[in-house]
């Protein structure tokens, strides 16, 4: 009658493993998509003949520097999220939601800059934080009206989904869960050999030392053997240096649309405290389990990422500008307005509105082709 | 005040905003974007037909789609009022998308897709209810008669809607008989998610004014700020109470939270420290000068007979006043109830309003199985592996 489900079914059951989890190709594909969609586009309505003639080159941005310009405003958002003390959950999201926005988008037609704050506004109402629209316009200094009209567009690139799945309630599990072994109070682990509570506890304290890449900011003892409050520090230390990781880096790289919120807190912590997490999954994961060895790397490969993001690629004011300056010469002039947009919408149709309609709808059936690849079954889904 | 990180972005000069631009851009160069197909896609899908009904935020329209004129969806087209202006699209409908986007579940109305009109409006395309809602039977009592078996069988069908939310870490938190639709299959479903939230970290606190406040259980009155599923199992309660009765389990009048508690009081029993070890910690605990001892068995027994003993046992433990001895919807489910005489009537044998009006044409095909599929190998690693996220 109860059916059980685990928490993974659930989580396949998600719209984000439906919809926005993907292989590194097939991300890269849908974001070349969208580059050379807004490609196409920038030459359409360039003002310099030769552009259009296809005689002399379009300066817009390379895929590349599209892709740093997001990363510069997912960092924008951390801070502001953080400034306003806002709980985790909500920056991850708003994060998220313009990694996805973009997915779908290229600067060239909304520029990060006008749509992160937005972001971050509906990111607070889904993550029920509640700030009033004039506090949040206020204290970011904005018009109340700019905030409001691209709301409808994410919305739409987000394809109406708003949950964000995330790795922080699962950390903390895994923290409560190793300072129950440290504690000598997990037993058997079915199916797993673990020898009893007391050999685990013991293994615990015997434990080979952070190496030297680990993050935990733990520092070890002179002697192998700890004794059982140090043991609770180191826990705690790696379980606050895993915190840190997915506060940062896995928020200003892809590991969101690549792998589980599970396998990212797995990775987090085998960077902040290598033999730990190690010893904390083999009581999770046989070691003649069949599928061990792709869990393994599935986690090496998620720390991998994680791992060799630097602050230093996070692009510095200067050179944000520079990009931004670029960007302005082949922005494309349709959506330049979008408070204009959006309040003409509000007020329904004028008269010309129903020709836009017709015009646009025939644009978009020739473009249909493009939708179908883009989204298509080919591309969406799990990772294989 | 300190000024906001935000401000390190160079803001659009207002004037550079105001000014108009040169010339309209030439649509035809225009593309929809992909999101923009998708969406138009979606839209173009169905055929709008007539009103359905009206709430206080949106509109509910019949359709039906455009490849086969028997399948039947309800648009929900949420309308956009004054409000707006200060909060932008709103919480009860992001709510709404949100959580019944993720809910996959015979007895939860399914969200077949959303999609909006003039990039303005939100449009909901769900599942199409055609037989109204629990409360419309409960209140025609001279035109419908049920069994307790078919109370058995609808409180099933809610109590394992509300454990599927729990277990996906959704609260519903307004669950009352009008929010319980029912398919043309005679299936109820759980509707109107716009109160809904998640399960809180234990740290962070949630409002305490929420649930209709004749379903809503008596921590709430007393503003505890951490809660959980307990919450919803009150108001399952309510609804089980009020199936039997046939009138509503509290009813204060005038509808004040002081009476609320008081008429708690009297049909339950006063809650205190004895019962309800904590309470009088609570911020807003309050209770009425003359005390309440627990309202005996027997008198329990005497009200609701027609459920029989296991009935009347579950119904205490889902009405208990302290939340921690509440029964889960899980302990709900697994309560000796439901196996007992008699069994829950089967769907086609449940009654309906108006005696046995023609379904309206078929439902959607449900893509809501009892279990969720099983597809493909990588699933194998995301299951070994999901166990952090069980905390
Ligand atoms: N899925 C559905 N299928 C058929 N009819 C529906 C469906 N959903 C709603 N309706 C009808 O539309 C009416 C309005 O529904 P809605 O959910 O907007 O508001 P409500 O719950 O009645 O009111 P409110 O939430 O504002 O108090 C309902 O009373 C019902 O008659």
């Amino acid at each position: 009658m109860t059916q059980t489900l685990t928490e993974d079914d659930i989580y396949r059951t998600s719209t984000q493993f439906r919809l926005w989890s993907f292989s590194p190709e097939s991300l890269a594909a849908l974001r070349k998509q969208t580059h050379d969609l807004a490609i196409t586009r920038a030459r359409q309505y360039a003002v310099d003949a030769d552009i259009r003639d296809g005689k002399k080159d379009v300066d817009c941005l390379r895929r590349d520097e599209e892709l740093r310009l997001v990363q510069r405003y997912c960092e924008q958002i951390r801070t502001t999220s953080d400034h306003f003390k806002w709980p985790v959950h909500v920056k991850a999201t708003a994060v998220q939601y313009l990694r996805r926005f973009y997915l779908s988008n290229s600067v060239h037609t909304y520029p990060p800059k006008e749509i992160y704050k937005t972001v971050l506004f509906l990111a607070c109402k889904t993550e029920a934080t509640h700030m009033t629209l004039s506090e949040y316009a206020r204290r970011i200094s904005t018009d109340p009206d700019v905030i409001l009209a691209p709301e409808y567009k994410i919305m739409q690139a987000l394809r109406f989904t708003l949950d964000v799945r995330q790795p922080y309630r699962g950390l903390k599990g895994v923290l409560m869960e190793m300072l129950n072994m440290a504690n000598g109070m997990v037993g058997e682990v079915e199916g797993v050999d673990t020898k009893g509570a007391r050999e685990l506890q013991q293994d615990m304290l015997t434990l080979e030392h952070p190496g030297t890449q680990a993050t935990t900011p733990w520092k070890a003892p002179g002697s192998r053997k700890i004794d059982g409050k140090t043991l609770v520090e180191r826990i705690n230390a790696a379980y606050s240096a895993a915190r840190t990781l997915l506060d940062g880096p896995a928020l200003l790289t892809d590991v969101h649309f690549l792998y589980t919120p599970s396998q990212i807190l797995l990775a987090a912590l085998h960077l902040a405290d290598e033999p730990l997490a190690s010893l904390y999954l083999m009581t999770k994961l046989p070691l003649k389990s069949d599928a061990r060895p792709k869990i393994l790397a599935t986690i090496a490969a998620c720390a991998d990422i994680i791992g060799n993001f630097s602050t230093k690629q996070i692009l510095s004011k200067a050179e944000r500008a520079d990009l931004e300056t670029r960007l302005e010469r082949c922005r494309d002039p349709s959506t330049k307005d979008l408070v204009k947009t959006h309040a003409a919408a509000k007020r329904g149709s004028e008269s010309d509105e129903e020709v836009k309609v017709q015009k646009r709808k025939a644009a978009r059936e020739k473009h249909q082709k493009e939708g179908d690849d883009l989204f298509g079954p080919n591309l969406g889904g799990g990772r294989g | 005040m300190a000024t906001s990180p935000a401000l390190d972005v160079p803001a659009e000069p207002p004037l550079k905003r105001r000014k108009v631009s040169p010339e309209p851009p030439d649509i035809t160069t225009q593309v929809a974007d992909l999101a923009e197909q998708l969406d138009a896609q979606e839209r173009k899908k169905y055929v709008k037909g007539a009103k359905l009904g009206s709430g206080q935020y949106a509109d509910v329209f019949s359709a039906h789609l455009v490849s086969d004129p028997t399948k039947l969806v309800a648009i929900k087209k949420i309308k956009v009022g004054p409000e707006v202006k200060e909060f932008g699209i709103s919480y009860d409908s992001l709510r709404e998308i949100k959580f019944l986007q993720e809910l996959d579940h015979p007895n939860i109305i399914k969200l077949h897709a959303v999609f909006s009109t003039k990039n303005q409006n939100l449009n909901l395309v769900l599942e199409h209810l055609p037989q109204g809602d629990l409360l419309k039977l409960i209140q025609d009592v001279g035109g419908v008669q049920y069994t307790s078996a078919d109370i058995k069988s609808w409180m099933l069908m809610l109590l394992r809607a509300t454990h599927f939310c729990h277990k996906n870490n959704i609260l519903h938190r307004d669950i009352k008989p009008n929010n319980l639709l029912i398919a043309a299959d005679g299936s109820i479903k759980l509707a109107d998610f716009g109160l809904a939230r998640s399960m809180a970290d234990p740290f962070q606190p949630m409002t305490y004014n929420t649930i209709t406040i004749w379903y809503r259980p008596p921590e709430l009155f007393f503003q505890a700020q951490h809660y959980g599923g307990q919450v919803d199992v009150w108001s399952c309660g309510c609804v089980f109470a009020e199936l039997v009765a046939r009138e509503v389990m509290f009813r204060a009048w005038p509808e004040t939270e002081i009476n609320m508690v008081k008429m708690i009081c009297e049909k339950v029993g006063t809650p205190t420290e004895e019962n309800w070890p904590g309470v009088s910690k609570l911020r807003g605990y309050v209770t009425p000068t003359e005390f309440v001892p627990l309202r005996p068995r027997d008198q329990w027994l005497a009200s609701f007979r027609t459920i029989g003993e296991q009935g009347v046992d579950l119904l205490v433990k889902m009405l208990t006043l302290d939340p921690r001895q509440r029964l889960s919807a899980e302990g709900v489910l697994r309560h000796e109830f439901w196996t007992s005489e008699p069994r829950p009537s089967r769907l086609k044998d449940l009654p309906r309003r108006g005696g046995g009006v023609e379904t309206m044409g078929e439902d959607l095909t449900q893509r809501g199985a009892e279990l969720p599929r099983q597809n493909g190998r990588a699933d194998k690693v995301a299951r070994k592996i999901d166990f952090g996220a069980m905390k």
